[in-house]
């Protein structure tokens, strides 16, 4: 198994993934392969089937169907939770709370039938690296949320899984140490070069920490990617709305170029724009133009010239780094935000955009 | 949590509330078992309590051949005690993790909670026409050919005392064992699975301690309630099945109070001796004091 492991390029491959509870689909044909060493993270609202994914990885969960699915080359298909080489960072840490923290994390361990002496060296080890060594002998009822939660990682990967599954870990900590505990488990991930599998509705958590991103809805990947991609060349309506593109504009599709590049109207304006997914879109059909707020630029004047549309300002919101200016134009209303406080833009009469952060998607 | 809970619902610090709970407790239930240890160092002389202290009556007790029938108390209590663990452990188990749906885990309750109900002499004595030498079972034996002649064991022996009882007390057991099984978070299953614990560690090492309170709750409710047993032994055991309830109505019938006071005390005595031995053999296995204070967190 450990020789399957290490030979294997791909850590993970889950092939045609279906299933159900009762009459509601949770897994529609999901197929999700992680390469070795990757942080991949499951992107995704509640009920989108990413917990499920995470669940039927581990075996914690039998799917209706399973076309493959293989940990580091091994058919784990039919083998339940307890033989699979994967261990899960539960939402609520799930540690036992009869047992000290030295205690859960050798559980693993123990189980495994690893002698006494190396037990409690890699039981130091891996408390070491979530700098907990000092608490070993602490009750859980003991420690903060925080604590608890470095817990529960070294526990996960103190039996070196070639899977780290991680259930929306950062979940239930406050907003700082949320921040603290990305960077953390970043460099954890660099130190143990195992794959990491992180589930979490953040985009936020999935750019900053992941290296490929899979985004889900209503039991499908919606888009998969690297974090750049999904943040910059959304698919659909609901990825550019999900990846936190503020002004989504209906617009008709005039031409396709070469390139992934496209003309469209956009209430009677020609703006040039960008495309992942030219197939999708027709000539002479409608789709949606999707900007980001700080990509708008505000315009003096309302000429006929690309990418411009004209518009009148409505609220203000001042943000402190920036200020969010709202706008009516022909095509609804608008959101952009400014930065140079300097500028004045109270009198602008359009707003701009440039080609290459204009993307336009299926209606 | 409870420390929350206390703040949220400004019930105070409670300071007031152990000694409020010490004092009704001691008043209530310390002073008449008091009352009751001083009566069984009196005498009993021509139907009249002669209140002079002596050790008489201990002498009389454990003079008296009183000391098999202890022993078949004691033998008669744990047995079922054992049976009851033996069948209700599986079946809380089963009632709260098994999978059961909201509605047959409600049914089951309610089904276990009926015995309550009804009054304990009427319960047993339907199973003397059942086990009857002339009772149902016999006669079905006998139509079915299954017995040439009528089990006479069935009714007046030992042998229908242990199974009432067993049945009588299943409650006790059950349901201090359901609570603490039921509470266990399904996360703690699921992750000992996913650190590779089987069915069996995941018995051993996560649920059996965690409702070791439940278990150890049934088994003081059912030990007790055994070993102070009357009902059973004297309906169903024709005068054959002599326990120390037995014993305690008898010298009630013959006004010997402080036999009566020293027969109780002996039973009070033994149930804590037994619990004792189990905590101290327990302790082996278990922190208890772990466990308490992991309901806490």
């Amino acid at each position: 198994m450990a020789k399957a492991a290490t030979q294997s390029a791909t850590m993970l491959e889950a092939r045609d993934i279906v299933h159900r509870y009762g009459p509601v689909v949770a897994l529609d044909h999901v197929s999700i392969t992680a390469a070795r060493g990757e942080f991949l993270t499951i992107l995704g609202e509640s009920g989108s089937g990413k917990t499920t994914m995470l669940r039927v990885i581990s075996g914690l969960e039998r799917p209706h169907s399973v076309g493959a699915l293989l940990i580091g080359g091994e058919d784990v298909a039919n083998l339940p939770a307890a033989q699979r080489n994967c261990t899960t960072v539960f939402q609520s840490y799930a540690l036992f709370p009869h047992m000290s923290v030295e205690e859960n994390v050798a559980y693993g361990l123990k189980i495994r039938g690893v002698p006494m002496d190396e037990r409690r060296r890699r039981v130091d080890e891996a408390l070491n690296l979530v700098r907990l060594h000092q608490k070993s002998a602490r009750r859980i009822g003991q420690l903060s949320g925080g604590e608890r939660q470095r817990v529960a990682l070294a526990r996960a990967i103190v039996t070196r899984p070639a899977l780290l599954l991680l259930d929306e870990p950062l979940g239930a900590l406050d907003e700082r140490l949320r921040y603290d505990m990305q960077t953390e488990l970043v460099e954890l991930h660099k130190t143990l070069g195992m794959t990491f599998i992180y589930i979490t509705h953040s985009q936020e958590e999935a750019l900053t920490m992941s290296d490929r991103i899979l985004l889900m809805r209503h039991g499908r990947v919606e888009q998969a990617g690297r974090p750049e991609e999904l943040f910059d060349r959304p698919v659909s309506r609901f990825a550019a709305s999900f990846m936190g593109f503020e002004n989504l504009l209906p617009c008709r599709v005039e031409h396709k170029l070469a390139g992934g590049r496209v003309v469209v109207r956009v209430a009677g304006r020609v703006f040039h724009a960008t495309t992942v997914v030219q197939d999708a879109l027709s000539e002479g059909s409608d789709a949606v133009l999707a900007v980001r707020a700080e990509r708008f630029a505000p315009a003096d004047v309302a000429s006929d010239a690309l990418n411009l549309l004209p518009c009148r300002p409505t609220e203000r919101f001042y943000r402190g780094k920036y200020v969010d200016q709202r706008a009516e134009s022909d095509a609804g209303p608008l959101r952009f935000r400014v930065w140079d406080k300097a500028n004045s833009f109270a009198d602008f009469a359009a707003v701009r955009c440039s080609e290459a952060d204009c993307v336009v998607v299926p209606q | 949590m409870m420390r929350n809970l206390t703040q949220r619902l400004n019930l105070g610090d409670g300071r007031w509330a152990l000694p409020c709970f010490i004092g009704v407790w001691s008043l209530l239930v310390i002073a008449p078992l008091v009352v009751l240890i001083v009566f069984s160092f009196f005498q009993t002389q021509y139907f009249m309590t002669v209140y002079k202290p002596s050790l008489y009556t201990w002498n009389d007790l454990f003079s008296s051949g009183r000391f098999e029938v202890t022993l078949r108390t004691l033998r008669i209590a744990l047995t079922v005690t054992l049976i009851d663990l033996a069948i209700g452990f599986p079946f809380a188990l089963w009632l709260a993790k098994g999978k059961t749906s909201r509605t047959v885990q409600a049914i089951a309750l309610a089904l276990l909670t009926i015995p309550f109900f009804i009054d304990l002499s009427s319960r047993i004595i339907v199973w003397r026409p059942i086990l009857d030498e002339h009772g149902l079972i016999n006669n079905f034996l006998l139509a079915t050919h299954i017995a040439s002649a009528p089990q006479h064991w069935l009714l007046y022996t030992e042998w229908p005392v242990h199974f009432v009882m067993v049945i009588s007390n299943f409650p006790m057991m059950v349901l201090p064992i359901y609570m603490a099984i039921n509470v266990i978070d399904d996360t703690l299953i699921a992750a000992c699975q996913d650190l590779g614990g089987s069915p069996f560690r995941v018995l051993r090492d996560i649920i059996l301690p965690l409702s070791l309170p439940g278990i150890l709750g049934g088994i003081v409710f059912t030990l007790g309630s055994a070993l102070a047993a009357w009902v059973e032994p004297s309906m169903l055991g024709g005068g054959f099945v002599d326990v120390l309830s037995n014993s305690i109505s008898s010298a009630y019938s013959a006004l010997r109070v402080p036999m009566v006071a020293a027969l109780s005390t002996f039973v009070v005595v033994l149930l804590a001796l037994l619990l004792l031995i189990l905590t101290l053999a327990m302790r082996r296995f278990v922190r208890f004091g772990e466990v308490f204070r992991s309901m806490k967190s």
